[in-house]
This record gives structure tokens, sequence and C-alpha cells, in this order.
């Protein structure tokens, strides 16, 4: 069983008119949690909360076997680094680097330095040292503002989208240090973030929120595949999104949407499942499989369609099909290769229906 | 012709694209020149007016030094007061809803405003008639008083300091100080070590225009500290004092030095503030 490191349950933060809502969630030592959701969900409130810069009016946080809910932030010792790396313009980097690590005095001197070269040596800015904050790239302030959480020891490291402003090449680079730290130190991450492949790549744990509430929590891949609700399938980017019944037909489940004629089943997931029930089919864009027109009448979870746009991407080419229904998908370059489609094709859609998702 | 035609039209274009043509640029440009003409000339006007040796006769008058020292010393009390008031002023104005919030700012404001005369007035009312008795029995005298000067100088300043350090709060980017909190820091020490360095610049710069101000007060200075010589004389009250008894050239001498410390204070802003010097 995993020990817990940071319990937070029935947590209740005011601002204003928004408030953070009976937030409850587990960390353990080697967690890296990500936290996604909408411009304005509470993410970097929930993220200050837990670091003492805000007071929460209900609820426990706990730390170990520790309550912190009233502890002041430097006495939770949370390391926090934000989207822009907020180096003091003051101190060259070495001077940043041990701003906190000083201030704390929880270490000697001797074992600061150590601690220091090691960490500077490891994430690639012991050159940067004798600099000045002004004079450095965005990959490389953002380093040194990680580097300046990590020497603190922090049992906890909240990161408010840490990423966000880098661009591309230094973003991955950064991507495989976060994931590497987070190995290496042994330190629980809370990480915030609007990009679904950094949760994909460095979460363990991911949390979907929205309006100061958590809507869903569990493996990043068990999200994606499994949205709890529709509001959560459209925000994490599901491209197809069908709603329609579950009918009984001949003595098995089957998923009918009538606006398209469009079934799919027989659903042996689904067997106890109420007659006539509403529900909603999630598809991945990936899940549906394309190949050269065919004759799908009365054949199960085929149907046909035609090209209507075709947009390619540096992995990928996606699709949008139209005739009955619309349909997003998503083809590997090499798969498009082989088809050689151009707008207004006839093609064939097919998806197995115990890989779709229900809500 | 065509491509001599298509490069003309070009010419034009670029012309008409900029932001102001070259019509209104060449009456800015004679404007701007103007300006500076007549600046330069009022400062060399008034450097060369008097000749070096009545101006050496005047430096070593006891009068000069008296001033000297005296304006010096009230104007570097004057500011340090200002800055010491001015400082929790701006950052509770700064970082704080506080009720009222316009009315305390058109508050502040009022001593820029106002006439300094009409400050001085206001001044010797609060120190005089209202509160000079209870203030005599402690010992503390103010109108006609060489603390008056201090006083008169330091109301005068502050709304400038406060201004300016509103400011330098202000532009303070506070997740800075959240990180800090974060690093181990008190929120005492975090104003210590990462509000004030941030501000630093704005902080010195108001510093130095409160000086600037106190170092030039003469209105609320005359009203309530009086003008009486060798007692309340400031450089300004030299200047006024000489040139209404009709001796020129010591206004003259006088308002030259005066003119080398402006200078000085703003050579000293402009290095301290080093924003202003990039820019």
């Amino acid at each position: 069983m995993k020990s817990s490191l940071l319990e937070v349950s029935g947590l209740n933060v005011r601002c204003g008119k928004f408030k953070l809502n009976n937030i409850t969630f587990s960390l353990h030592k080697k967690d890296y949690l990500i936290i996604v959701g909408p411009s304005g969900a509470g993410k970097t409130m929930l993220l200050e909360t837990l670091a003492g810069l805000r007071r929460s009016d209900s609820g426990q946080i706990v730390l170990g076997k520790e309550e912190i809910s009233t502890w002041p932030p430097e006495k939770r010792g949370f390391g926090f680094a934000y989207q822009d790396s907020l180096l003091y313009p003051f101190l060259n980097v070495r001077e940043n680097i041990l701003f906190g690590a000083r201030a704390q005095k929880k270490q000697g001197q001797r074992a600061i330095i150590n601690r220091l070269e090691r960490l500077v040596d490891y994430m690639g800015i012991g050159h940067l040292l004798d600099r000045h904050p002004v004079s450095l790239s965005g990959g490389e302030k953002q380093r040194v503002s990680l580097a300046r959480s990590i020497l603190i020891n922090p049992p906890v490291l909240l990161l408010d989208e840490p990423l966000s402003a880098l661009d591309p090449q230094t973003r991955d680079m950064m991507r495989a240090l976060l994931y590497d730290i987070h190995k290496t130190e042994g330190i629980g991450i809370i990480h915030v973030t609007h990009n679904f492949d950094e949760a994909l790549q460095l979460g363990n744990q991911m949390i979907v929120m929205d309006q100061g509430r958590i809507l869903q929590q569990g493996e990043p891949t068990e999200v994606f595949d499994k949205p709890g609700t529709c509001w959560v399938a459209k925000f994490l980017q599901i491209e197809n999104i069908i709603s329609g019944r579950m009918q009984r037909k001949n003595g098995a489940v089957w998923f009918d949407n009538r606006e398209y004629a469009w079934s799919l089943g027989p659903l042996t997931n689904f067997s106890g499942a109420a007659n006539s029930r509403e529900v909603s089919a999630i598809l991945h864009s990936w899940q549906i499989e394309l190949s050269p027109p065919q004759v799908c009448d009365g054949k199960p979870n085929s149907w046909n369609a035609i090209v209507e746009k075709i947009i390619p991407n540096s992995h990928s080419i996606d699709l949008t099909c139209g005739g009955s229904g619309r349909w997003q998908i998503s083809l590997s370059r090499k798969e498009w290769e082989k088809h050689h489609l151009e707008v207004g094709a006839q093609v064939t859609l097919s998806v197995d229906p115990e890989q779709v998702h229900f809500i | 012709m065509v491509r001599q035609h298509s490069k003309n039209m070009a010419s034009i274009s670029r012309i008409h694209n900029g932001i102001i043509n070259n019509g209104i640029l060449n009456v800015f440009w004679l404007i701007f020149v103007l300006m500076i003409v007549f600046l330069l000339l009022i400062i060399v006007g008034l450097l060369t007016y008097t000749d070096t040796k009545s101006m050496a006769t005047v430096l070593q008058q006891p009068e000069f030094h008296f001033a000297v020292k005296f304006t010096l010393g009230t104007s570097i009390i004057a500011m340090l007061l200002a800055a010491a008031f001015a400082l929790p002023v701006a950052y509770i104005l700064s970082r704080h809803k506080i009720p009222g919030r316009a009315f305390i700012d058109t508050l502040l404001d009022i001593p820029i405003v106002l006439p300094p005369l009409v400050s001085g007035i206001a001044l010797l009312i609060f120190f005089g008639p209202l509160f000079g008795k209870q203030l005599e029995q402690i010992g503390i005298s103010v109108v006609f008083s060489q603390l008056g000067v201090i006083i008169a100088q330091w109301f005068i300043a502050t709304p400038f300091a406060v201004r300016s350090f509103i400011q330098a709060f202000g532009s303070i980017d506070q997740r800075m100080e959240k990180v800090a909190r974060t690093l181990g820091f008190s929120p005492t020490m975090v104003f210590v070590k990462v509000t004030l360095p941030l501000a630093r610049d704005g902080l010195l710069g108001g510093v130095m225009m409160a000086w600037a101000r106190a170092l030039g007060e003469f209105g609320a200075t005359a009203m309530l500290a009086g003008i009486t010589r060798m007692k309340t004389e400031t450089l300004s009250v030299a200047v006024f004092l000489n040139m209404s008894i009709g001796d020129m050239n010591f206004a003259i001498a006088t308002s030259i030095v005066m003119l080398i410390i402006a200078l000085l204070v703003l050579a000293g802003l402009k290095i301290l503030s080093r924003r202003e010097v990039i820019a």
C-alpha cells in the first residue's frame, strides 16, 4: 500500500464571488499529480492554498501526519514555481537558487553548497551561476526557478503551468527534466497545465477541475479513455461524442442514434443496462478505422462516409468525414499513405464496440 | 519609365504609411529645437549675468554659508521624514483595498496642487491657533522657528514621495513576494529582502524628488517659519531677501548655487533610476 504524503479533504476557499468547493484528493509519495481545467477553474488558487498563500475557510490539509491548514507558507516549505520564472532581478543565478535554502536554515551551509553543485550540474545550469536573470533565455530561467524551489528540499513541489511560456523544443527538454527530477529527487509533484500531452507523459494521477470543483480524478490514461461526463470529454478534446440510447434487440444491448441511423453493438459489457437509457458514446478519433468503400448494409459497426476535410499534422492526418453524421478521424502518416484520399472520396468507417466508452 | 513611376509610387506610399507626414514633422522639429535653445539660453543667461569677482565675494559671506548649510540640513531631514511617512502610506495604498480610496488619494495630492503659500497658511493655522499652545507645553515650537522650515518642506515634499512610492510598489509582481514566502521568508523578511529591493529604483526616485522639492521650497516655509535673516534663511529665502533689498549679486550667486544643486539632484535621479538611464 502506498503511503500518503498529502491528504486534502473537504477544502473550501472563498475569494470574492469565486469559491473552491469541497476539494478532496490525496497525493502519495512519488506521485506526479496533474491538474487540468479551463482558465478560471481555480487551479492556481488551489495551488496557492496548498502552499499556504491563501487561507482556507474550511477543510483539512494533512502533510504526512500533521494538519497544516493553518500553517504559514514558510512553515509548510512547499516548492512553488509559476509559469514565468519570477527570478529576482537584483540577484545573480547562484544567489537566486540559494535564496530560499539560506533563509530556511534547515540545512548547513556545506550541505547547501553540495546540493547546489549537484543540482545545477544535473539541470545543466552550472555555467549560468554568475549571470543575471535578465541575460537568460526562457528555458534557462525556468530551470533556475525549478532549482530554486527544489533546493529547499520541499516535501511537495507545486508547479503552475511551468512550461507554457516556453518554445516547443525547450518545452520537450524541460518535460524530460521534470520527469527525471521527479524520479531522482522523489518529491511529490502537483503540476497545473493546459497541455494534455504533458498530462499523459508526466502524470500518474490527474484531476479535472472546473468552476472550483473537482469533476474527475484518476490515472491520466483512464481519465482520457473514460471521461466521467460529456463536459469532461469535450474539455479533453475527445473528438466524437454521439448521443443516443441503449436499446435491447434480440436479447442483446445496442447503442442507437436515430438521427444518423447509426448503431453499435452488441454491447456485451452492458448486458444489464436499462432499456432506452439515454447515453453518449465517446469515440476518440484514433478509435475509428478507415477502409476503402464497402457495402455496409446491415453490417454492424460499419458505415459509409465522405471525406470533407483533410488536415495534415506533423505526426498524423486529421480527417473530417460527413455523410451520415460528422466524424473526426486521425490516421498515422503511414496509414494515410496507404489510402491516397482526396476531399470527396467515399470511405467506410468502422469501430470496435467493445472499445467505445459510454457516459 | 514604368519602373521610375513605380519607384515614385513606392516612396510616396512609404511617406503616407508613416505615422506622421513630413509637413507636421518639420513643425515638431522646429518647436523641439526652439524649446532646447530657450532652456539653454536661460541657464547661460543666469550663469553669465554676474562676474566671477562679485560671485567669489558672495560665496565668502557668512550669510551665504549659513543659507547653504541650513538648506542642506533642513532639506535632508525633511527628505528622510518624507520617506519615513511615504513608505507605509504608499505600501498600504498600493496593496490594500481601502474604503474611500478616491477621497484619500485626493487628500494626499492636495499639497501638490495647492499653491505653497496656501499650504503655508494652513500649516500656520494648525501649528498656531489650533495646536500651538499644546505643542508649546511639551516644548515644541513650530511657528517662525527652524523646525517650522523642516515641517513646511516635509509637508510639500511628502506627496511627491508617496506618488512615486505607490508606483514603485504597484509595479512589483506580487507573485515574486509569494514565491519568497514559499521559500521560507516571513512577511517582514519578504518586505525587506524582496519588496524593497524590487522597488528600489522607484523608491530612490521618490526620495530624490522629495529632496529636490524640499530644497527649493519657499512659499510654505515663508508662511510657517517666516523670513528671518540667518535664522530661517534657506537658499530660496536668501534669494528673496536679497532681491528685495536690491543686492542682485547675492541673489544671482545664490540662484546659481541652487541651479548647480538642482542639476546634481537631477543627475543623481537619472543615475539611480536605471530605467530612465536605459530609456
